[in-house]
């Protein structure tokens, strides 16, 4: 079946004659390693979510963790809630590049950016549910707390496939570039397939507390987390260079460039 | 398709560090885990070794007969590897019914839950690869494989033979040895 990658990288004169704005382009380039550094050093570290909180623990340890860490874990989920949006922008970034390779109907772009936007809902979510609880700690009994934990644990983990649509998304199209140098190197799309792959077994949490499959297992948290956590920037370093190589390609084409 | 190498190596290094985690679990609760070791079938473990080697040798051939463009004999053997792959899926699920049909689940303990976790992985493995092989088998009968375009066929054979190595690992790690006393 052809497709519009077989017909080659998308030249500037095939899209329609406006400038483009790179500027912009490279500016939300840069949003992903915002978002991450966000979400691991504000969600993850000062939150104390790497490591999690045991699934394993009563409603009331898991009332009294929120109590013991009230301020940190309201910092970390309010800011991180606010800049979970960066993962949005930074979805638009990669879509406008796979535009480049699949033209600008093709279908995988708007997963992406589409992916990348939903992806933010339940992240957002998540940090309103975890900051809620930790705002209301003294007036809440300990089965609630416990039961809003597991709400965010269940909806951020769940909610996977929105992330793996995007990402497999991205592997299909930055592995179909036929530029002699690729875009986005097949070493990254690969890992792509790594980390979509290693989403699956979080299907196991609402089932299990404890051992490899538990939200803080070495499979459903250390695993499926910091393959994503790595694909992140090194989908950030190469979207952030193919911006500059489609300002070079469109200015060897005499296209006009803001 | 180099890039499938980092496929590969991060598969491996994901179950390294299961193995490592498996292992210091194990250190934990040695008790438990050496008394549910014993209630494995190892005899079926020896099968579904025996299974996989074969598969991943017939794979082996088939790659080696694309390379002399020997186009005959390849379809033959990657259709065996795929047979094989089958034989595997079904050795396991009956490794499994054998187990739920005593009560045994990955809730019975940690023992049984890394059981469960490890061999389900691998065996999602497996129908990947029988399926990447059943793909392989249907070009190679199209002759769409030939000494100078065999890196898809390679791809394919290189996650074959990843499979293959986990479980040499794994059955060992599970079946086979026994708690220093």
């Amino acid at each position: 079946m052809a497709t519009d990658a077989d017909a080659g990288p998308i030249r500037s004169t095939q899209l329609e004659p406006y400038p483009t704005d790179f500027t912009s382009w490279k500016f939300l380039a840069w949003m992903g390693p915002v978002f991450l550094a966000a979400f691991f050093g504000l969600w993850g570290v000062l939150a104390g979510n790497i490591p999690p909180f045991p699934p394993s623990a009563s409603a009331e340890e898991v009332w009294q963790n929120y109590h013991d860490h009230r301020l940190a874990i309201m910092i970390g989920m309010t800011v991180c809630l606010s800049l979970t949006a960066c993962y949005m922008a930074w979805g638009v970034a990669i879509s406008q590049v796979m535009q480049r390779i699949e033209g600008p109907n093709g279908i995988w772009s708007k997963v992406e950016m589409m992916g990348a936007t939903i992806t933010c809902a339940p992240i957002m979510t998540a940090c309103a549910i975890w900051a809620t609880a930790a705002h209301e700690i003294d007036s809440i009994t300990p089965q609630t707390a416990h039961m809003l934990y597991w709400f965010g644990w269940l909806l951020i983990d769940l909610a996977y496939l929105v992330t793996s649509f995007k990402i497999a998304g991205c592997s299909i199209v930055f592995m179909r570039d036929r530029r002699a140098k690729k875009l986005v190197p097949d070493a990254v799309s690969w890992w792509g397939w790594v980390t979509v792959a290693s989403f699956f077994v979080v299907n196991a949490i609402p089932f299990v507390t404890t051992g490899p499959l538990a939200f803080n297992g070495v499979i459903s948290f250390w695993i499926a987390f910091f393959t994503w956590f790595f694909w992140i920037p090194s989908m950030s370093y190469f979207i952030i260079k193919a911006v500059d190589r489609i300002k070079a390609e469109d200015a060897a084409d005499g296209r006009r460039i803001d | 398709m180099d890039g499938v190498w980092v496929f590969i190596g991060a598969d491996s290094v994901i179950f390294a560090i299961l193995f490592l985690t498996f292992m210091q679990d194990r250190h934990a609760d040695a008790a438990v885990f050496e008394a549910s070791r014993q209630t494995l079938n190892a005899d079926l473990g020896g099968l579904d070794t025996l299974i996989l080697l074969t598969s991943s040798w017939l794979v082996a051939l088939a790659v080696q007969a694309v390379k002399r463009d020997e186009l005959n004999r390849a379809p033959r053997y990657l259709l065996g590897g795929v047979l094989t792959g089958l034989m595997f899926v079904a050795s396991k699920s009956t490794e499994y019914g054998q187990k739920f049909a005593v009560g045994i689940t990955p809730a019975t303990d940690p023992f049984y839950m890394w059981y469960f976790t490890l061999t389900g992985i691998h065996l999602a493995h497996v129908l990947l690869g029988t399926g990447l092989l059943t793909f392989a088998w249907r070009r190679s009968r199209q002759r769409r494989f030939d000494s100078g375009n065999r890196a898809v066929l390679e791809c394919v054979a290189s996650f074959w033979h990843l499979v293959d190595l986990l479980w040499i690992v794994l059955f060992p790690l599970l079946y086979l040895m026994r708690m220093a006393s």
